[in-house]
């Protein structure tokens, strides 16, 4: 069952350099109790989707339908949204030093939440608050509950923010980036943790990462995408034992490995393009080692196999292209 | 022997109060030997706050030590020295900084940014010379001498990069330190950037101090290894010996928290390391890793373990003295 559906978003910036279309016709669901993973480099779009879907692009021009449970959230006004964002939809942002604000004690930005969303005055917020953050496994809570978020560590709070998205127990979580801003250690066991609490609360979440070793230890299902497209949608295992896209493949083979050693890497040659100038066709055809001749000029369909679904003109039977 | 350090010490003064009293030292860098040979790469790995930048910077002369000694090609240069060895040392040793996005000057163009060391050292003496060194630079680091009108803004990160390359090359030193140089950079430009500097490597032969976080890339640039943590070298040695051999509880919890890239092998769960590093400022007694190991005894609370071993492999660890 899908609790969150995506069908043909675009989400279109208007600049002075012309239209900047950073998420440009993609469509996905989001499965109940699942860890969705978004992966691709910058400017691929995937801040601004999760974005999109929480009604958070000011000024942006939004078509398509995005679908949680029977609602339409592209026709809510912003009050509308104001009810689902934060209690039914929460978000876990990259920085965590940037996303807390500094004038407040993490304890009275947690309560805010609570307040906000559950009915329940501030006393038995701090309760709730105190109970979460132990779930975190954050030691000395009642202590840790008045401090400011600079006396604590990066890893510390991503904690706490993990625990403020948890603690209205939403339906969707999503997580942009949640460890890239940490230490390995610290990020192995941000992700147990987060991993643990999934299984707790049958949460259903979004992960967005640039990680492939990241989205082989906690996703169930992975979208690939490059310049404003979903390029190919997968499960974890089927993705990591027969990548399809050509950019899938690069990416997972530019992975060093020790036997690489004094030898040269392999690469993808050329740079991610800018949001302004995407290339006609594949957007990826200028990179792709393998394109053909008419990857350059019609943009490729979405192809369904087993366990994946790719969109490359090489996996288009002869006579349909 | 190009360059070494000798018991380097860097602590920065705690200020507070009024008068700004010096309460406290953070200790960032503890009693630190190192040797850059001619043509070799060393590479320093570890966490954020392990004191790997400052190394770096002390090396590149930007810090001074508090204390232990710096050799420069037979010259002692830890304190004042005189012009002469100052630009001897500066022509010789460069550096690429981690985020090209901050460490080129918005208001210069390329060819200004590239040309400027070469003016400071006065190597040609004529403009043209100049102008057409400048350009088999950039030819040399994969860009088009077309760029060298263009300012920073007009790149991407990698190509940022990889004038920060031709800027550090320009005089062809003898040591670069890279601090971080791809970890600003996406999955698809880190490579790149991996194989230029290997290239210029092979084609200059420069010696690379290389620090990173990421133990595969610090693996594959280096031919020796240095595992730092809260300012102190853990594990050192040959990289291949050390990565295929791990003996401090550190390195070994550093390659097992890197995630797996292999959804049927997932490697996390068996991670058990706890906590984070301590606060520099009051570093344990014993050694510096006692407050996260797993296999920690009752000596390592008390004594501080020393860098042990012979060339190929050091270890400060107690249990492997036993």
């Amino acid at each position: 069952m899908s609790i969150l559906a995506v069908r043909n978003l675009k989400t279109y910036f208007k600049t002075p350099e012309g239209s900047v279309k950073a998420v440009d016709d993609i469509s996905f669901d989001l499965k109940e109790k699942e860890i969705l993973a978004l992966v691709g480099e910058s400017g691929c779009g995937k801040t601004v989707t999760v974005l999109t879907i929480l009604g958070l692009v000011r000024g942006a021009q939004v078509y398509g339908s995005i679908k949680y449970k029977d609602y339409e959230l592209t026709k809510f006004s912003e009050t509308e949204y104001t009810r689902i964002r934060g209690r039914k939809i929460s978000m876990i942002f990259q920085e965590p030093l940037s996303a807390f604000d500094p004038l407040y004690t993490i304890g009275q930005q947690m309560v805010e939440v609570v307040c906000a969303h559950l009915d329940c005055d501030k006393e038995s917020a701090k309760n709730i608050c105190i109970e979460m953050l132990k779930e975190v496994q954050i030691p000395f809570p009642e202590k840790r509950f008045d401090e400011y978020p600079h006396e604590m560590s990066g890893g510390m709070l991503q904690r706490v923010m993990i625990a403020m998205a948890l603690v209205t127990k939403p339906d969707i979580i999503i997580a942009d980036e949640p460890t890239t801003a940490l230490d390995v250690t610290i990020q192995a066991q941000v992700l147990n943790l987060f991993k643990q609490l999934q299984e707790i609360y049958k949460t259903s979440i979004i992960f967005i990462t640039h990680d492939f070793g990241v989205v082989a230890e906690v996703a169930d299902r992975v979208h690939v995408m490059y310049a404003g497209k979903i390029v190919e949608k997968a499960t974890v295992s089927a993705l990591f034992a027969n990548p399809l896209h050509p950019y899938t493949k690069s990416l997972l083979k530019s992975r060093i490995k020790k036997e690489f050693k004094n030898r040269t890497l392999p690469y993808i040659p050329g740079n991610v393009p800018l949001a302004t100038d995407f290339p006609s066709g594949c957007r990826f055809h200028p990179r792709c080692d393998r394109a053909l001749k008419i990857c350059s000029q019609k943009e490729p369909p979405e192809i369904c196999l087993n366990h994946s679904a790719v969109s490359c003109w090489l996996y288009v039977r002869g006579d349909e292209k | 022997m190009i360059l070494s350090l000798r018991q380097v010490k860097k602590y920065f003064p705690v200020r507070s109060g009024i008068f700004l009293q010096t309460t406290g030292w953070i200790r960032a860098l503890e009693e630190i030997d190192l040797d850059i040979e001619e043509d070799k790469t060393i590479g320093v790995v570890g966490e954020s706050g392990c004191g790997k930048t400052t190394l770096g910077k002390v090396v590149a002369r930007i810090l001074r030590p508090t204390s232990g000694k710096v050799e420069f090609l037979g010259e002692d240069v830890t304190g004042r020295v005189s012009k002469d060895v100052e630009r001897k040392f500066r022509r010789n040793i460069q550096m690429v900084f981690q985020d090209p996005f901050n460490s080129l000057d918005p208001r210069m163009t390329i060819g200004e940014i590239l040309s400027e060391p070469l003016e400071a050292h006065r190597v040609f003496s004529s403009k043209k010379e100049q102008d057409n060194y400048v350009k088999e630079l950039l030819v040399k680091v994969g860009l088009y001498p077309e760029y060298l009108s263009r300012y920073p803004h007009e790149f991407s990160g990698g190509q940022r990069q990889r004038i920060a390359i031709a800027r550090a090359i320009a005089l062809t030193p003898k040591i670069v330190v890279c601090d971080e140089p791809t970890s600003a950079l996406d999955v698809s430009v880190q490579n790149q950037i991996i194989n230029l500097l290997q290239q210029i490597k092979t084609e200059y032969k420069i010696s690379y101090l290389f620090i990173s976080h990421n133990l595969d890339v610090v693996y594959h640039m280096s031919d020796k290894l240095f595992v730092m943590y809260l300012g102190n070298v853990v594990e050192s040695g040959e990289s291949r010996e050390v990565f295929e051999n791990p003996l401090h509880p550190y390195t070994r919890a550093l390659m097992n928290s890197t995630p797996s890239w292999d959804p049927n092998q997932k490697r996390l769960q068996t991670v058990k390391l706890l906590g984070e590093p301590p606060n520099p400022i009051n570093p344990p007694k014993g050694c510096p890793f006692s407050t996260r190991c797993t296999i920690r005894i009752e000596r390592c609370d008390k004594e501080k373990p020393q860098l042990v071993g012979d060339e190929k492999h050091k270890v400060a660890c107690i249990l492997s003295e036993v």
